[in-house]
């Protein structure tokens, strides 16, 4: 019992805990929705593109979530900038904006002295260092994301069904689609100071990828990708203080084993239903 | 006759592309329409139109006395293409039922009455025994009865079918073909594109297409081989009554349709 509980005996891994859950809820939701649309090449990117928000809000000593909302802002316009502008596939804009923002939050981390270790935060967050404020806030988003994604379910179930049904149907695709890419955002700035923004890409596809393995209704995949969630979160944590690992990325490996874990069980048990079934 | 449907002199482009010059046609109420036509000749651009998802460049088209825009809410549309990604867990019945959402809203509880309208329309695509299987389990024909079940479960007065008869099985296009001619016994208009010339000469009402409306009337006086002449601008047909004239069908052409 002990290996279970002395991971979290004192405050700042507790703190650890509770924000590695709020993380991975609120990105397990809006997640499920990424993973159906097919947007996870958005969401890698996305992830990366907050960098320079957060470094630019390192070096003028800003609240870093403004910055990084900054950052969401001007990816989100800049691909769709040059979707509008060029016949370029979205990937291409996406990919031009995903090296670009990265490298521009490294550029500007790089005039700072501690330049290695505030760039080792931002990208692979600071799970043990979590405040009670920072919970505060993360609870806050983790909120309305949650709420919003909930609520907004016929709308978005219609747009990753079919676009032009959705519209058709009076459910403003454009509308909804605009809402799915700030609740991204604000899942994903509400994650980065727990997983780091490299790393939350994990938990913000990892249990949606691995629940729609196992599920067969949307509603399904969304409350297992929360429970997946959680225990990566808690697994990561527990195995990180017993391995000495670093925390945020023991967590953000937990869901991508669990998947091809998963994977493995339902491929063996389907060929074993096959080969019942060929017998009979 | 009335009519669901007055175009004159309209213009519809996608993007920079003229897809129909100016043009003038009718959709009568209550009958069963056929546009036919080349592909890319602007068949589903018509479709697109009428259903509101296109807007017209020039020239005027009223729906149901109305714009297109506005009646929006009496059109159901099956589209050609509707590709659910794979892995979507999405049943049969939830994807029929998802044509009941204009009338719930964001919010609204399904009635007792709204399962039933969910219920009828499976019954009548011979798909209630697959409830619950989900969509990337179905064959193409099956799928397709799915689209049209989720098409005549929406609330509508005009039914539009974009080559729904296209690469089926023959049971799943029995079964569809009997919706096309049922649906008007209903009180609902049915507007169908098609490759096939027998199909568009058993409908009420022809539009003929080939980037702009060459004909719009009954079959007899629309598909004649004058018309058709100009509209496939095939020389062939000198050789051959219209009536015998094989049409190329999308399986013939890997075209992307129009």
């Amino acid at each position: 019992m002990e290996w279970f509980l002395d991971p979290f005996a004192l405050g700042f891994q507790q703190r650890a805990l509770a924000g590695g859950i709020l993380a991975g809820l609120m990105t397990a939701v809006v997640g499920t929705w990424l993973v159906l649309r097919g947007m996870s090449f958005f969401g890698d990117a996305f992830v990366h593109g907050i960098v320079p928000g957060v470094a630019a809000a390192v070096v003028f000593d800003v609240n870093p979530l403004i910055g990084a909302a900054a950052a969401a802002l001007v990816m989100v316009l800049a691909i769709e900038l040059v979707n509008r502008q060029t016949v370029l596939s979205e990937d291409t804009s996406i990919g031009l904006l995903f090296v670009g923002m990265l490298a521009l939050g490294v550029v500007i981390i790089s005039r700072l002295d501690s330049y290695s270790g505030s760039l080792t935060t931002i990208l692979f967050g600071d799970a043990l260092g979590v405040t009670a404020q920072d919970l505060v806030t993360q609870a806050i988003l983790a909120l309305v994301v949650v709420s919003a994604a909930t609520l907004l379910y016929r709308p978005l179930l219609a747009l990753s069904f079919n676009q032009e049904k959705a519209q058709l149907w009076g459910l403003k695709p454009q509308r909804t689609h605009v809402t799915l890419l700030v609740l991204i955002a604000a899942a994903v700035i509400g994650s980065y100071q727990s997983v780091g923004t490299l790393l939350v890409f994990g938990l913000l596809v990892g249990p949606p990828a691995t629940a729609a393995l196992i599920s067969r209704t949307v509603p399904r995949m969304m409350f297992t990708a929360a429970i997946i969630a959680v225990v990566s979160v808690w697994a990561g944590l527990t195995l990180s203080y017993h391995f000495n690992t670093a925390g945020s990325a023991t967590m953000a490996i937990v869901p991508v084993v669990l998947f091809f874990i998963v994977l493995t069980i339902t491929k063996l048990r389907s060929r074993q239903r096959e080969k019942v079934e060929s017998r009979v | 006759m009335s009519d669901i449907v007055s175009a004159q002199g309209v213009v519809i482009t996608r993007g920079s592309r003229v897809a129909i010059s100016a043009s003038d046609f009718t959709i009568p109420a209550g009958k069963i329409t056929a546009i036919i036509g080349p592909n890319g000749s602007g068949k589903s651009t018509i479709l697109h139109a009428v259903a509101g998802l296109l807007p017209i460049s020039s020239g005027s088209l009223s729906v149901l006395n109305n714009t297109p825009l506005l009646s929006q809410s009496q059109v159901s549309y099956v589209l050609q293409y509707t590709t659910v990604p794979a892995g979507t867990p999405l049943t049969v019945m939830e994807a029929v039922a998802m044509a009941r959402y204009p009338k719930l809203g964001l919010f609204g509880r399904p009635s007792k009455e709204e399962k039933k309208r969910v219920l009828a329309a499976m019954a009548r695509l011979e798909i209630s025994d697959l409830a619950k299987r989900h969509l990337t389990e179905l064959s193409g024909g099956q799928r397709q009865r799915v689209y049209v079940a989720q098409g005549i479960a929406q609330d509508h007065t005009i039914l539009l079918l974009d080559e729904p008869l296209t690469g089926l099985d023959i049971n799943s296009a029995k079964t569809i073909d009997s919706i096309i001619h049922d649906e008007p016994v209903r009180g609902c208009s049915v507007v169908l594109t098609t490759h096939d010339l027998e199909e568009a000469r058993a409908a009420d009402h022809v539009i003929l297409t080939a980037g702009r409306v060459v004909g719009s009337g009954k079959p007899s006086d629309v598909l004649t081989t004058e018309n058709l002449t100009n509209a496939y601008g095939l020389g062939s047909l000198h050789e051959h009554t219209a009536t015998d004239l094989i049409l190329p069908t999308e399986h013939h052409l890997n075209d992307h349709p129009h």
